[in-house]
């Protein structure tokens, strides 16, 4: 069998050298190579070779077939190169300028994007996500948040409403109330959501989106919730971003904060943007109001916490510049494949 | 808020610029809006002396001036009716831009030179007064600058003031935050010589029916007083922050107002039946004609302010027509009072009249700054208008409370800031803004809030104000000091990131709706009258008519992205939504709130693809169909089918339309939109959709991942090809061959359909592929053989099929 295997070499190659032309490659290999072909015969003899020898058999016969087909393979690469070079004289190029074959993805509303990417860092800090109802109670978006009927705060809410008690949502807040009804002390939890006020215009719509983040424990101190938004902040934009606290009001924080960032468009020179200030409104927080406490059953003389939350359509508008707010609800697609 | 430097240096001694000043008050919480320099453009406006007036050659309205500006005189055209020989006015010299934007230059005005315009109060943009040229006192030097001369350069300032500061609703307040931070002394107006008032010998009478309502209520008479025109620095400072002087009593009032935070009114005594004051709330069906002309519809709640007779002022929002101070007027009544800020703002809510006096009351005025404004007030009605003040006056303050002292605790302090002050530190900072601070020891202060700080009540109050007086900036960023734990996860939120993934790596853009959408949607999707989808939950005060209800489902939002993009010439669009739906429930307060994804396919079947080499195929079905498809297997829920249901909704294609099962559990659909629903949402090419309930998805369990052993021996592929009646479903025959009970079949799958010239009507050929393995050996031709021909008398026998000739 092995010199079977040598002859079958020798004559196999000898024919391969013999082509020319392309035309006679697929009758050699049909004939050498093929299903039904010499070497497929020459290898079913193996079984009658003595059960020792089997396996060196095997693997000449193999090797001795990869050898011949190697050779195929060069010579027909061999002849399709002389092929092409005889038709038009020279090899065409691949024309790399052609689109890549691929099905494009898709995106993600850019409100999703950055409410997920804010997510992430407090997620990042062992926070809590958890969503509330969009359609509420006045308790919850009102009374709990100590901010009682016929109390002028309520003018900073242009509220809508589904009967004397039941609202839309103003604001992610009434998660506060709902999580720490829920639990006792301590707590970690940002709150994402759709949140609706009657106003609509360039840089309002009746319906967007906030991500509210409260912690409470105990000596929580408002040190440290200028920490935690420090560090958001830096994450969420340059880590060089300047940053300021500002004194403000709401009645379920005390004391209430504003916090700006250093303008994003002018770099704090001033602009449009930031109203000449160098400075862009982006959060309100503060120290969880002792009132709210009462409301959810916390001890104040025991627990302290803070409270913040944020625009998500400001921010994204703020990174992006995007001008007009109502953009983010035509779904227009020459405006999210942007993002 | 808005006052102006000017303004505030009445009462504060300020040696800081205005940007220092605009800064510091924003840092204390005082928001500076809008900074805004009055007049700038006024440097060519002079001040001219008329000498010759005469009429225009060829003009009937037209008077050609002589005027004399300094040393010069230049001849000007003017139209005012009232130009004088004598008189001093203001002259646009040529090059001036005048504040509405007009540009003054040399001109020949109907064969006359002018050189120049002599311009009115409006031209100027001083105040609205367009009747004349202004009219100036001959205590002014012609030559002079205008500005100069009125003294007109001033910044104004507004402040966003949050409700918690009624009492920087006033120049002294923001003048006291002003000295708190310069360390200067504020200037009162008033010291403490005010004179009591007890009520007796005085030509009228006042009558509180409730001091709940109304805690404090003063008043004082003026007679001899001859109505006319405000001086010139009093009409400015109105001017200056946007309002408008009408008379000498009632821009003293305003002023005050705008000075101390306290709202007065004046009333015309004589129109006073029986000289009486009587504060009460109204009968129910009053009716009251306000200062705007308004008639106005009581309730009663409403608190009023009524002569013997008849309602004379809607307390703390505005007076009534009847007692208006007018020209005639030689005596009046002046208010100063203290109402209930609920009640105030009801009233004012429920009239929908918010106005400077119902601002202040409704946030709470300062109740010991009831008699210093009316005297105040008083005492510029004696100064301005000469007026003569009676004798005594009312006071009535039972309705006042004493405020408690609070302690405050230093470490209370420390512990809420994060920050070590001692107690005098404290002390200093307080005391800044006129809090009366003792301390009691070095741990414990005792402070008694003032009177015009109506919002210090607590503890934690004073330890804001000391925050906000130290600077916020000034505290360290720490961070906090917790115990470690494993933050829940939210299965809804977990899910719906997945499924937006698989969304987006097919290809889709995620939208977002309002929540909010027209109940019109429904007879558009040509949903039946008693469709569950209808039962909605309705906004009471919708902004707009095609947002008064919660939509019951996403359809609609997206379909109207759909031709929103067709329309802007975007014919590709795969755009799905995760959003909630609303649907009431009964017996509960709140609705139920389910979480939904929708998609929606139109146009190319890989949009945004090359169309070199994917064609522009449009999608069809299955394209949907594949999508939901790839979701479930991403979900891997047990016992899914996805089946043509037979009572298709209103608004799908009947014949193309599947109901997507985990086991008996509906978790969504997919089909074709019909077209005449498309029509009604005016979209004209073909639209595919799915819906899956995400919340009952999030309810099920998903299949356990078992390791199945990978196979050892190879499989073989014998393919069938059979033509079988158009009505047989490819899946069904691929199925009956996976259910035949074969052991050997491993998979079947249809590899072509061909319907043609050569295959008969009413048949199609199909072409299935089927792979065979043995898990225990390598398989042979006889043995597939054996197996093959069952198959194949499966399909022929089983879906009338034949043999196709290959």
């Amino acid at each position: 069998m092995e010199d079977e295997l040598v002859r079958l070499k020798s004559v196999a190659l000898k024919a391969l050298d013999s082509i020319e032309e392309p035309d006679a490659l697929e009758p050699f290999r049909v004939r050498y190579l093929g299903r039904k072909g010499e070497f497929t015969l020459l290898m079913r003899k193996l079984g009658q070779a003595a059960p020792d020898d089997r396996p060196r058999l095997g693997k000449l016969a193999n090797d001795t077939r990869k050898e011949v087909e190697g050779a195929f393979d060069a010579k027909k690469s061999e002849l399709s190169g002389a092929d092409n070079g005889k038709r038009s004289g020279a090899a065409p190029q691949t024309d790399l300028t052609l689109p890549g074959r691929a099905v494009p993805f898709g995106k993600l509303h850019p409100v999703t994007q950055i409410m997920e990417q804010v997510c992430g860092i407090f997620e990042g800090l062992g926070f809590a996500v958890a969503e509330g109802p969009d359609v509420e109670t006045d308790f919850y978006n009102f009374e709990a948040l100590n901010i009682p009927k016929h109390h002028p705060a309520r003018d900073m809410h242009d509220t809508f409403y589904i009967s004397g008690s039941v609202l839309l949502r103003t604001h992610t807040s009434p998660m506060q109330i709902r999580a720490m009804k829920e639990k006792p002390p301590p707590l970690r939890m940002i709150a994402p959501g759709k949140v609706y006020r009657c106003d609509s215009d360039i840089t309002h719509t009746p319906m967007f989106h906030q991500v509210e983040g409260f912690l409470v424990d105990r000596k929580v101190s408002f040190s440290d919730l200028k920490g935690v938004l420090t560090v958001f902040i830096a994450k969420m934009f340059d880590k060089d971003t300047p940053i300021r606290f500002r004194p403000s009001f709401f009645p379920f924080t005390e004391p209430s904060a504003e916090v700006d960032i250093g303008c994003v468009i002018c770099k704090g020179k001033g602009c449009r943007v930031c109203k000449q200030t160098g400075w862009l409104e982006i959060l309100g927080a503060g120290m969880i109001d002792p009132e709210v406490f009462k409301m959810v059953g916390y001890d104040p003389e025991e627990y302290t916490g803070f409270a913040f939350g944020l625009g998500v359509e400001r921010i994204a508008m703020l990174k992006y510049g995007i001008n007009d707010i109502r953009l983010f609800y035509e779904n227009d697609l020459r405006f999210l494949s942007q993002f | 808020m808005k006052f102006t430097i000017d303004w505030l240096k009445q009462y504060v001694d300020l040696d800081i610029t205005p940007v220092e000043l605009t800064t510091r008050l924003t840092m204390l919480g005082l928001e500076v809006e809008e900074v805004r320099e009055l007049h700038t453009s006024l440097d060519k406006v002079k001040v001219a002396k008329v000498l010759d007036v005469r009429p225009h050659f060829n003009a009937d309205r037209l008077t050609v001036c002589e005027v004399m500006v300094g040393n010069e005189t230049f001849k000007v055209v003017c139209g005012a009716p009232n130009a004088k020989t004598g008189m001093y006015t203001a002259i646009a010299l040529p090059g001036a831009v005048l504040p509405g934007g007009m540009k003054v230059r040399k001109a020949k005005i109907r064969g006359e030179a002018s050189y120049g315009m002599l311009c009115s109060e409006k031209d100027l943009g001083i105040s609205e007064d367009h009747s004349g040229i202004m009219e100036l006192s001959d205590s002014f030097e012609s030559g002079m600058d205008l500005a100069d001369g009125l003294s007109l350069k001033d910044t104004a300032i507004e402040i966003d003031l949050t409700p918690n500061r009624p009492d920087c609703a006033s120049v002294i307040g923001i003048a006291r935050e002003t000295a708190g931070f310069t360390g200067k002394k504020l200037i009162h107006p008033i010291l403490n010589d005010i004179p009591e008032l007890t009520g007796e010998n005085v030509p009228f009478s006042i009558e509180v029916e409730s001091f709940e309502d109304c805690p404090r209520y003063a008043a004082r008479l003026l007679t001899d007083v001859k109505i006319g025109p405000s001086p010139w620095w009093l009409q400015k400072r109105l001017l200056a922050v946007g309002q408008r002087p009408v008379n000498n009593v009632v821009d003293i009032t305003n002023f005050v107002m705008l000075e101390y935070g306290q709202p007065l009114h004046a009333f015309d005594f004589k129109k006073l039946a029986k000289s009486k004051i009587v504060v009460r709330r109204a009968h129910s069906d009053e009716k009251i004609v306000t200062l705007d002309g308004v008639k106005r519809d009581l309730d009663s709640k409403m608190l009023l302010i009524c002569d013997s007779e008849k309602p004379v002022a809607v307390a703390g929002v505005m007076g009534g027509d009847n007692s208006e101070v007018s020209d005639e007027t030689t005596e009046i009544l002046l208010e100063s009072a203290c109402f209930n800020p609920i009640n105030i703002r009801r009233t004012a809510r429920r009239l929908n009249m918010g106005t400077d006096a119902s601002y202040r009351f409704e946030r709470g005025v300062d109740p010991e700054g009831t008699v210093r404004a009316l005297e105040r007030a008083v005492r510029l009605m004696i100064d301005i208008i000469d007026a003569n003040v009676v004798e005594n006056g009312v006071d009535l303050c039972e309705g006042v409370k004493p405020r408690g002292e609070i302690t405050l605790r230093v470490q209370c302090v420390n512990d809420l800031l994060g920050m070590e002050f001692t107690a005098d530190q404290i002390t200093d900072f307080l005391s800044g803004i006129e809090i009366d601070v003792k301390a009691l020891d070095q741990k414990i202060l005792s402070v008694t809030p003032p009177s015009f700080r109506v919002d210090l009540e607590r503890e934690v109050d004073l330890i804001e104000e000391l925050a906000r007086l130290k600077g916020f900036n000034e505290f360290p960023a720490t961070l906090p000091t917790v115990h470690m734990s494993f933050p829940e996860t939210d299965l809804d939120r977990d899910l719906r990131k997945r499924l937006s993934s698989v969304m987006i790596s097919l290809g889709f853009y995620e939208a977002v709706n309002y929540s909010f959408v027209s109940n019109q949607h429904f007879d558009m999707l040509g949903l039946a009258p008693d469709d569950s989808a209808r039962s909605v939950v309705r906004l009471k005060n919708p902004l707009a008519e095609d947002q008064n209800i919660m939509r019951t489902t996403l359809l609609p939002g997206l379909l109207e992205n759909l031709r929103r993009n067709i329309n802007h010439q975007n014919l590709e669009v795969r755009l799905f939504e995760i959003g909630k739906v609303f649907y009431p429930r009964q017996g509960e307060e709140l609705p139920d709130e389910p979480l939904r994804l929708t998609a929606l396919l139109s146009g190319r079947r890989q949009p945004g693809s090359p169309i070199l080499h994917y064609g522009s195929e449009v999608t069809d079905i299955l394209d949907v169909k594949g999508v939901a498809e790839l979701i479930l297997d991403e979900l891997s829920l047990p016992g899914i089918s996805l089946k043509r249901s037979a009572d298709a909704l209103s608004f799908v294609a009947p014949d193309s339309f599947a109901v997507i099962k985990s086991n008996d559990t509906k978790i969504g659909e997919f089909g074709q939109c019909a077209s005449n629903m498309l029509k009604r949402f005016g979209v004209k090419q073909d639209v595919f959709y799915l819906n899956l309930n995400i919340d009952d998805i999030c309810r099920l369990c998903p299949a356990e991942t078992a390791f199945e052993a990978l196979p050892r021996f190879p499989s073989v592929k014998w393919d069938i090809a059979v033509l079988v009646p158009e009505h047989v479903g490819g899946g069904e025959m691929v199925q009956a061959i996976m259910d035949s009970g074969e052991k050997l079949v491993e998979k079947a799958e249809i590899f072509d359909i061909y319907r043609g010239k050569t295959i008969k009507k009413g048949l199609k050929s199909a072409a299935i592929s089927v792979t065979y393995r043995s898990q225990e050996k390598t398989l042979d031709d006889e043995t597939v053989g054996v197996a093959h021909k069952k198959i194949i008398e499966l399909i022929l026998s089983g879906f009338a099929g034949q043999l196709r000739e290959v």
